[in-house]
């Protein structure tokens, strides 16, 4: 991807490719980020959508103070689920098959959605830093720093975040799977 | 070892396994001492990577490309859509006639109260931009605003019912405009290039220009990310009122105007989408988005303001 900063800038004037590259940059991760605060892969759809036309309207009002773009689009998405939860609170749907990727093997697509479903089941046990933290690190891929960005955290705190977060749902899907 | 250097040597342990490719093993071999309390996190955090699967379904990933360049180009042609080439130049000229000479009459009437699927639709429109901008202060600009986005619900419940998605999303469109314009009222952004302000009488400010939007917080998403404070200092100039009492009377009446508006559409737009056929339900969905959105978005700008 171009560099960063001049996307933004372009996409700031309405320049329609610059803020279609940054939408394909970070739609998939957004999504996910979301499905894993959430728990719910097609209430997600909403909300992911929502997060970009939100960011359309309010692109113009972002400065560059240090923090990269990717930290105010996450904290856009991370408002969205605050919001999210404020309204509704309702039970996550199933996975669907053609959520997964695997390839073309049944079985293998199989096993990868109950995986999936186990942790965005054991995922909701966690408090809401941790399960932001591993959002950020494992699903959307962000590095400590990154995360740091996001939260307004410091590095040692996303890292401590991050080690009881996996302590947590170490312990929430050995709960799953005795269940 | 304290917390913290266990926290760094799992970190870094991380970084090898998801992002540097190495095996399990390998990272173990490491910190052969922590081996023991490495191995179930390690393999925990390769579970938790596992949902990095979950792609978005290609249906959904085409509509919301789709929507969202539908956006994007409408919010690139914003400036010249709220200019008065958006109507057509006959009910420009019609409504500019009807406003001023036959106030109150029932041509006036039988527009106002038109549908989008009626030939008067496009006069309705046109009143209603020259009474946005022949109305002087900005508090009555909001009001009208107010009511103008109420209107725009009627006819999306409407125009669903009759099963015309394209035009739901149209007005819908609108919708999202005016509920925009009425933040920006609020907000006193009046330096805007929107048609209303740009032909009203400019606000005393006492300044050459208006005063820039003063830089959002970061850590606040839009609408609270992209709200300035009020610029509401001095009253009587930019909203109208005579006095601090005339404004705290004006913004509570509308408040509840929009509490009112927001509940009630809140109302009108869940009922319909139970009604209506699946065919325009994405768009309904849609609208209730950006209906709940926008209001909310507008009562916390005059929330601010308190």
């Amino acid at each position: 991807m171009q560099d960063e900063e001049s996307l933004v800038r372009r996409a700031q004037k309405h320049d329609q490719e610059a803020f279609a590259q940054l939408y394909e940059e970070y739609f998939d991760r957004i999504y996910r980020y979301i499905t894993l605060k959430i728990g719910d892969a097609v209430e997600a759809e909403d909300l992911t959508q929502q997060v970009f036309l939100n960011t359309l309207r309010s692109i113009s009002s972002f400065k560059w103070r240090g923090k990269p773009f990717s930290a105010w689009l996450y904290r856009i998405a991370h408002n969205q689920v605050v919001d999210y939860f404020r309204k509704k609170r309702r039970t996550a749907m199933p996975l669907e098959e053609n959520l997964v990727s695997g390839g073309d093997n049944p079985q293998q697509v199989t096993e990868r959605k109950l995986d999936i479903e186990r942790v965005l089941s054991a995922a909701r046990h966690l408090t809401e830093a941790q399960r932001e933290v591993i959002s950020l690190r494992f699903t959307s891929e962000l590095s400590i720093a990154q995360v740091a960005g996001v939260m307004g955290k410091s590095q040692g705190a996303v890292k401590a975040l991050q080690h009881s977060g996996i302590v947590a749902l170490r312990k929430a899907l050995s709960v799953t799977e005795n269940e | 070892m304290n917390n913290k250097e266990f926290d760094n040597i799992l970190n870094e342990c991380l970084e090898r396994l998801l992002v540097k490719g190495e095996s399990l093993e390998q990272c173990l071999e490491r910190y052969p001492q922590q081996a023991a309390e490495l191995k179930p996190l390690l393999e925990t955090a390769l579970a938790a990577k596992e949902a990095s699967a979950i792609q978005p379904r290609p249906d959904f990933r085409a509509r919301a490309r789709y929507q969202f360049q539908s956006a994007l180009q409408e919010t690139a042609s914003r400036k010249s859509r709220l200019s008065w080439g958006w109507f057509p130049r006959w009910a420009t000229v019609v409504a500019i006639v009807l406003v001023l000479v036959l106030a109150g009459g029932g041509t006036v009437f039988a527009a106002e109260s038109s549908m989008p699927d009626s030939p008067l639709y496009s006069v309705k429109l046109a009143t209603e931009q020259v009474r946005l901008t022949l109305t002087p202060s900005q508090m009555g600009k909001a009001r009208l605003c107010a009511e103008l986005a109420d209107r725009r619900v009627t006819e999306i419940a409407y125009m669903a019912g009759k099963g015309d998605a394209g035009q739901v999303e149209l007005i819908t469109r609108r919708l999202d405009e005016k509920l925009e314009l009425l933040v920006v009222l609020i907000e006193g952004r009046g330096g805007l290039s929107l048609p209303g302000m740009l032909m009203a009488p400019p606000p005393d400010t006492g300044e050459a220009e208006a005063p820039p939007v003063p830089p959002p917080a970061e850590d606040t998403a839009p609408p609270p990310e992209a709200s300035p404070p009020a610029v509401i200092t001095e009253p009587g100039k930019g909203w109208g009122g005579k006095d601090a009492d005339d404004l705290d009377g004006n913004r509570v009446r509308l408040r509840n105007t929009l509490v009112s508006d927001a509940a009630h559409n809140r109302v009108v737009l869940r009922a319909a989408l139970d009604e209506m056929p699946e065919s325009v339900k994405p768009a309904l969905r849609r609208a209730i988005v950006v209906s709940e959105d926008g209001y909310e978005e507008v009562l916390e700008a005059l929330e601010a303001l308190e």
